[in-house]
């Protein structure tokens, strides 16, 4: 080890020095060099959570919207989809750093604690924006509206998928003549279909993806089969837990058997698979842009219907103000003028496959002619969703509890059965549990819309 | 604070000149207040005053907003000691630790006896080692998570294997362990590198005039000489293992792995606090957590005292 | 030795048998220890859709540097790198200043509740933000210091162990220094900062160093008490913040390394300090 000369130990004394007085000027400063760069303009802050195929086509939204208002600086972050996201925008909102702008799914709102954590938009703001009542399905502005107020801007609904690939299909014989899939009424029928779809796939890869080993998906899908069979979770006073195990044991056997019978490999990249060839695969409508992009022959319908009965899962993007003690101003304004925005291009949204709740959109000849968001555009009228308490909301806690259960038997770690009375028992505990926010159970009504 | 604020006082003239060096000299150790006030200052704000708070949240329930909490005595208490989920949880920590420890502790020694005996391009080999331990905890996660994904990743085409490390609940923790073993060996092997360049070479030489072998010589000096620097490794890396949080997340994209396999004890106690907003119950199993740990320090201070006192 | 040559002619080692199975053994340990890194860079060096190829391969077949552009352009990574470095920086030097006046006051001044206070200190080695960190977040949410940079950096300015570690190397300097220029008539202070500091520099050099690591490469607590992606830093900001076009391998790749090459690089050029830095601190627990 050479002893540095003096001159260059002055010299590295003071690069340090500088480095260190540099860095607690600019953490005095403490609002980060971008923050810094934006200057003077007016800049609101959004926070969203689609990653997904949905996430281009919100850079593209917001690019636009940027080049209508050059006086709105926007900076979007999207963070981490599911608890971390929450969790995150709870915490800003609770120490009082909340973004202006955040998009929630329209069942975590009630358990958000709407006045604390969220505050309401000024209805006339965004009526001055073009977005009225009026233009949104009622029961979906309903839920937002809480103690008369409006907590949350619906953006839109979106459902979980049967994608189908309908050059595979057509190889099997499983099209029909108007080039969609074959009506499926039963389980065994549908089986049938899987059977003859396997015979026509590529080597190495699976029939169906199902994310078997994905606590999310096996949960909405299991909300999706369970309404199906008519299966219902609490009573409407949420006092007592109305679960049927037996139709749970049918709906997770039905799940299984797909593992089971050689359809579906647990772990496999579902996605991938199904642009490389795999027939079917069970996704968000928010896949649509990948496998559009893709450039597959494929389409998409609601889960298919095997217990009889029509219904999938549903769920809805919505903007939220989360709180600031001193929301107001042009930030706010903005906020309001970018929700509204992206409300009303609701054309453009739907290309990221979820379905306009901008009710004006659907009915033009544009979002008609969008495939294949014109073949599943009927899901919105049977939806199958968590119940109504202040526990439930996409991966709130109750997909949190009760996800992992449904894969222990998807996997074929624990039996249907067990798995069903678990699962009762944690719907059990889970209603008889406070909400953090106001100290009341679901029966006691909490925060509820 | 109980330290007292003096300055020192100037030196008095009239003193003779001896007198006023013993004065001096004691002066200099006397009032050491100022010196640790800062430390403290911080120390009270940042640990204590937190752990008091954890203490007083404990008995609330309290939630994320900071709302007025209500006193409910014990009962965060009570329901933690009958939360399978606050078990389940713990026994992941546990079990992680349980994997973790020997696995570093004899990798460590190993890659450090090679470090030390091989002679040319010492550098190298240390560079090798420890290179990973100076990633972020975040990164070394993501590159595992690629590493060990199903189609896409290494690990699996270079062994010619199909296991689904990420997806099944009997590999999700190995995966995670593999990947620690990866990150942190580096730096117990660097205590291990320096410890073995610590031992006098003339042991050696007089065991090598005595007519005993290499191996003789490993467990006979070698490995005594480094009993201290063994339970300082195992002791680190317990207290660090049972906190494991980082990389386990980041593997498992944030959730609690496949069948919540996964979920540490960290986790649950965000995921208490922060997803579902009970900042009383998570204080409570905070102070749970921090026994456990307070008692493993105490565990080895005791070993090493009594270890001491049987040495002399 | 056996050869009478002069000391300062390093004499060339032999290759015995056993040097070479040793070094080959090396070799072999060290590739595996690098794959994974090598891995990381080949992958960032391809496009997106030949990252997630099947079967992988190791090199690119065709070498892009797109997703090293992708990270620049985009901002967010350069920005976390900055916030990165202010906070390690502050949180070193507020570490250094008031560790090693508090292990010197420790060590070798006197005052009321002296023992008691070090007890206290003691048990701060067991809390950290893995142990007590839903507490401390809320302590923190009432000084009003969520999402900001000093709420990332003062909780990790009070390690009692670099205070402990410094005590004991404080406390190993002879007490005759000290002494005797108390008698030249000098003060505490001045005698702390001409005499003592000067001594210490190879310990104060591996307590900044290992603080240094620590905290470019904290994760949990920057996690807990940042929200907003401005004040992210690397570790954070790489982990919970996504690109929306889902993750992206090949960018994710470069974002790391990105966080991880600094340290590595300074490793190469500091190793032997920072080698001796890392033992000594963690030696120092003996």
């Amino acid at each position: 080890m050479g002893r540095p000369d003096l001159n260059r130990r002055q010299l590295l004394g003071g690069l340090g020095g500088l480095l260190v007085a540099g860095s607690f000027g600019f953490a005095a400063l403490g609002t980060g060099a971008d923050a810094l760069a934006a200057g003077a303009q007016t800049r609101v802050r959004y926070w969203n959570l689609f990653s997904g195929g949905d996430g281009y086509n919100m850079i593209a939204m917001l690019d636009s919207f940027r080049e209508e208002n050059p006086g709105i600086d926007v900076k979007d972050s999207t963070l981490q989809w599911g608890s971390p996201f929450y969790t995150k925008l709870a915490m800003a909102a609770a120490g009082n750093r909340a973004p202006d702008l955040g998009v929630m799914h329209l069942g975590r709102v009630t358990g958000f604690a709407p006045g604390r954590l969220l505050d309401p938009w000024d209805v006339e703001l965004l009526a001055k924006y073009g977005v009225r009542e009026a233009d949104f399905n009622p029961v979906l502005w309903k839920r937002a509206v809480i103690d008369g107020k409006l907590y949350a801007l619906p953006l839109d609904i979106h459902v979980q998928l049967c994608f189908y690939r309908k050059d595979v299909l057509k190889k099997a014989g499983l099209l029909g003549d108007d080039g969609r899939i074959v009506p499926v009424t039963s389980t065994d029928e549908w089986f049938d279909v899987l059977k003859e779809a396997k015979k026509a796939t590529k080597k190495g890869l699976q029939t169906l993806g199902l994310h078997a080993n994905d606590q999310n998906f096996m949960w909405w899908f299991f909300v999706a089969f369970y309404t199906q069979l008519g299966g219902t979770f609490f009573n409407a006073a949420d006092t007592e837990v109305t679960f049927d195990t037996d139709k749970a044991v049918q709906v997770l056997q039905f799940l299984r058997r797909h593992v089971t019978d050689g359809y579906s490999t647990a772990g496999a990249a579902d996605g991938e698979q199904f642009i490389n060839g795999a027939p079917f695969t069970w996704e968000g409508n928010w896949s649509v842009p990948v496998f559009s992009g893709a450039k597959l022959d494929y389409g998409a319908t609601p889960l298919p219907p095997v217990f009889g009965r029509q219904a999938t899962h549903a769920e809805s993007h919505s903007f939220v103000l989360p709180h600031q003690s001193d929301r107001g101003g042009a930030t706010n304004e903005g906020a309001h003028r970018l929700a509204a925005y992206v409300v009303k291009h609701a054309r453009q949204w739907a290309a990221g496959g979820h379905i306009p709740a901008y009710t004006p959109t659907l009915s033009t000849a544009a979002y008609k002619k969008l495939s294949p968001q014109n073949e599943y555009v009927s899901a919105m009228d049977h939806q199958a969703t968590e119940p109504k308490v202040w526990f439930a909301g996409s991966t709130g806690i109750l997909a949190q509890r009760v996800g992992p259960v449904v894969v222990s038997a998807s996997m074929g770690s624990a039996k249907p059965e067990s798995a069903a009375r678990r699962m009762k028992s944690t719907l059990a505990q889970l209603l008889a549990m406070k909400n953090p926010m106001d100290g009341h159970t679901a029966a006691q009504g909490g925060a509820l819309a | 604070m109980t330290t007292s604020a003096q300055t020192v006082r100037a030196p008095a003239r009239a003193r003779t000149a001896a007198a006023g060096a013993t004065v001096r000299r004691k002066q200099g150790f006397q009032h050491g207040g100022w010196f640790v006030a800062p430390f403290l200052a911080l120390f009270a704000l940042f640990v204590i005053w937190p752990l008091l708070r954890g203490l007083y949240l404990s008995l609330t329930d309290a939630n994320i907003s900071g709302d007025a909490a209500h006193f409910i005595g014990l009962d965060n208490y009570r329901e933690a000691l009958n939360d399978p989920l606050m078990w389940d949880s713990l026994g992941h920590s546990a079990y992680f630790t349980l994997l973790v420890v020997p696995c570093i502790t004899v990798l460590a020694f190993l890659l450090a006896m090679l470090a030390h005996h091989i002679e040319r391009a010492k550098w190298l080999w240390r560079l090798c080692f420890f290179a990973p331990f100076l990633l972020p905890s975040t990164v070394t996660g993501n590159l595992w998570q690629w590493l060990f994904n199903p189609g896409t990743g290494m690990v699996n085409h270079v062994f010619g294997i199909e296991t689904p490390w990420l997806t099944d609940k009997s590999y999700a923790m190995l995966a995670v362990v593999i990947c620690t073993l990866w990150w942190t060996v580096g730096f117990s092997f660097l205590l291990y590198l320096a410890a073995l360049q610590g031992i006098p070479a003339h042991l050696y030489e007089a065991a090598k005039l005595d007519g005993a072998n290499a191996w003789h010589r490993m467990v006979h000096i070698t490995l005594p000489m480094l009993r201290n620097i063994t339970g300082l490794v195992v002791a680190l890396q317990i207290l660090a293992s049972l906190q494991v949080f980082d990389q386990a997340v980041v593997m498992m994209d944030f959730g609690p792995g496949p069948e919540d396999s996964t979920r540490t004890f960290v986790q649950y106690t965000l995921e208490q606090g922060f997803t579902s907003y009970r900042v009383g119950y998570a204080s409570a199993i905070s102070i749970i957590f921090f026994v456990i740990i307070a008692a493993v320090a105490l565990a080895r201070m005791w070993l090493l005292r009594n270890r001491e006192e049987g040495g002399r | 030795m056996t050869t009478a040559a002069p000391v300062h002619v390093k004499p060339r080692k032999a290759w015995t048998p056993s040097q070479i199975i040793l070094t080959l053994l090396g070799a072999a340990v060290s590739a595996v220890f690098l794959a994974p890194l090598a891995w990381a860079l080949f992958t960032s060096l391809k496009s997106e859709t030949e990252a997630v190829e099947v079967p992988p391969h190791w090199l690119p077949k065709v070498w892009t540097g797109q997703a090293w552009k992708a990270i620049f352009e985009n901002g967010n990574i350069t920005n976390w790198f900055v916030n990165s470095l202010v906070v390690s920086v502050c949180v070193t030097t507020v570490v250094l200043f008031v560790s090693a006046l508090a292990g010197y006051g420790f060590a070798r001044t006197e005052f009321r509740g002296k023992g008691a206070l070090m007890g206290l200190v003691m048990t701060g080695l067991m809390v950290s933000p893995a142990v007590l960190g839903v507490p401390l977040f809320t302590t923190v949410q009432q000084m009003g210091m969520v999402d900001t940079y000093w709420g990332m950096i003062l909780p990790q300015c009070a390690p009692a162990a670099m205070v402990y570690i410094l005590y004991k190397f404080f406390q190993g300097i002879p007490r005759e220094l000290e002494e005797a220029a108390f008698i030249d008539g000098a003060g505490r202070w001045r005698v702390f900062f001409t005499i003592v500091l000067p001594l210490s520099r190879p310990s104060l050099a591996a307590v900044g160093i290992f603080t240094f690591i620590a905290s470019w490469n904290n994760f949990l607590w920057p996690y807990m008490v940042t929200n907003n992606p401005d004040l992210m830093t690397m570790p954070n900001g790489i982990a919970t913040v996504m690109n929306s076009y889902g993750i992206q391998w090949a960018q994710l790749m470069a974002g790391g390394l990105m966080a991880g090459l600094p340290l590595i690089i300074v490793f190469v050029f500091f190793q032997r300090q920072i080698v001796a830095g890392v033992a000594h601190t963690g030696l120092a627990g003996q």
